[in-house]
């Protein structure tokens, strides 16, 4: 899902840098608001570099072999930095791999990041299911027993699950919708926007994959390290 | 891990190695902008001159281009099979049932050019300035500092992270891990090594905090002098403005007053 250089027309990828730098603003108004912006600083370029390096991973779903984007993950886990974590990891894979492109930076980041962004709010809400399903003083503690804690993992995975799946969704929707409407006029649109169509009905799978993995990296890291999940 | 560094030939010695990184950036960046502009056919052999000359004057190896060019060519090639056949207007010629048309092979010439342009000039850009002059030159032009703070720190640690990937499949490998087709009892494991991939990430990340912190960091103005380079620089980026700026007006008066 990174659009190389030179397939898009002006206006696409000046739009593009337009609401890649608004999202990056309010970005960085959020994280101007914390106690301690510079706090997060490093947790969020180590954790960027290796989201990174994860997306190397590749996942055999035959026929192909496919990378996971976790944009999603990166969402729940970054919260406010996520954007910036996106549009920084996107413009490495221009510089060092060439994947995407320098002119098409704004539209990629925006593709990627505005979900990951929803992403998180999404993971959010995990606190107001969880606090729903926290028993009242009065008549939980014996009702709810060993329960509570297997149902709050429960939410907590089905909320990541979401918030992975989704994340991926909405990017290659936009990616699609996208590339269907810069198809120039001469082009066979019909043929065109089939594959296009198909190319997103290809993706179900992975979201799937997406979403199953997000679940169960946050399953993990509440296990091994409950203090990452606490947004930046 | 294999070297996926930008900037290994940095240290040579060339008009565009000697061009100071903001006066650099600034122009380059023109430039590929421009070249994103452009869509009459007419100007995109003068696309193709300019990267052309710009990676000569760089004194950049041949080869080092060709490999960077690998992945996009790819893509092109697999455009090239599809778009001068999926594409309307006038049929050029027929191959068996197939047929090319004109309108395809246009668009995948605007596109190939576009990026091959594009590209070469990203690489002369960074492959001649060594990466944390360039993220210095872009904070001194206004880059935000958490930003700067974030390229720079992600560009130090992605290697050795990269290094630990492997070292970490390696292991999953030598316990009989071999995943051909990912089965749901598979998910756990693979969650593991992102998981464990990301808490050592995290762990590393406090322990750098702390340091940054002994040495000052957050608690000094980070800003840096920003002192404007001579004017010979100054007029190089003029040249590269000019270019930009020139090749945007030809391409607004072919399309409005188109002679071919």
């Amino acid at each position: 899902m990174h659009i190389p250089d030179g397939f898009l027309p002006v206006p696409v990828w000046v739009g593009g840098y337009a609401i890649s730098g608004t999202a990056l603003w309010l970005s960085l108004r959020q994280i101007d608001r914390l106690p301690n912006p510079q706090e997060g600083v490093p947790k969020a370029s180590l954790l960027t570099a290796a989201f990174f390096v994860a997306s190397w991973i590749h996942i055999p779903i035959p026929p192909v072999s496919v990378h996971l984007m976790l944009n999603g993950l990166m969402g729940v886990l970054l919260g406010p930095f996520a954007f910036p974590a996106i549009a920084i990891g996107l413009f490495f894979q221009a510089v060092l791999f060439q994947h995407g492109g320098l002119s098409t930076l704004g539209i990629n980041a925006a593709v990627l990041g505005i979900p990951a962004m929803l992403a998180s709010q999404l993971y959010r809400l995990r606190w107001r299911l969880s606090r729903r399903s926290q028993p009242s003083e009065q008549w939980g503690a014996e009702q709810w027993g060993p329960d509570l804690a297997a149902k709050q993992r429960w939410v907590t995975g089905a909320v990541a699950a979401v918030a992975g799946a989704s994340g991926l969704l909405l990017s290659a929707l936009v990616f699609c919708v996208l590339l269907i409407a810069v198809i120039p006029a001469s082009v066979d649109v019909q043929a065109e926007r089939i594959a296009i169509a198909t190319l997103t009905v290809a993706h179900l799978p992975v979201a799937v994959v997406e979403g199953a993995m997000t679940a169960a990296i946050v399953l993990f890291l509440e296990r091994v390290k409950p203090t990452l999940l606490q947004q930046l | 891990m294999k070297s996926i560094a930008i900037d290994t030939y940095s240290h040579l010695d060339s008009p565009l190695h000697r061009w100071d990184a903001r006066a650099k950036l600034i122009g380059l960046f023109a430039i590929m902008l421009a070249f994103a502009s452009i869509q009459q056919l007419v100007l995109l052999p003068l696309l193709l001159f300019l990267s052309g000359l710009a990676y000569w004057c760089s004194k950049l190896p041949w080869h080092f281009w060709r490999d960077r060019l690998r992945w996009p060519g790819r893509l092109l090639f697999l455009l090239a099979l599809v778009l001068p056949f999926a594409g309307g207007g006038v049929e050029w010629l027929r191959l068996g049932p197939m047929a090319v048309y004109e309108d395809g092979v246009l668009a995948l010439l605007q596109i190939a050019t576009r990026a091959i342009s594009i590209l070469t000039v990203g690489l002369v850009l960074f492959g001649t300035t060594p990466f944390p002059t360039l993220i210095s030159a872009a904070r001194s032009l206004g880059l935000p500092a958490i930003l700067a703070d974030m390229v720079l720190l992600t560009y130090r640690y992605l290697f050795d992270l990269g290094s630990t990937l492997d070292t970490m499949q390696t292991a999953l490998r030598l316990r009989g891990l071999r995943i051909t087709r990912l089965k749901r009892s598979q998910i756990p494991v693979v969650a593991g090594l992102i998981g464990s991939l990301l808490v050592r990430s995290y762990d590393q990340s406090e322990r750098i905090y702390s340091a940054m912190r002994l040495r000052g960091y957050g608690t000094v103005a980070q800003r840096q002098a920003c002192l404007w380079p001579s004017r010979r620089h100054v007029w190089g980026t003029g040249m590269a403005l000019a270019i930009a700026v020139s090749l945007l007006s030809a391409e607004w008066v072919w399309s409005v007053f188109p002679l071919v």
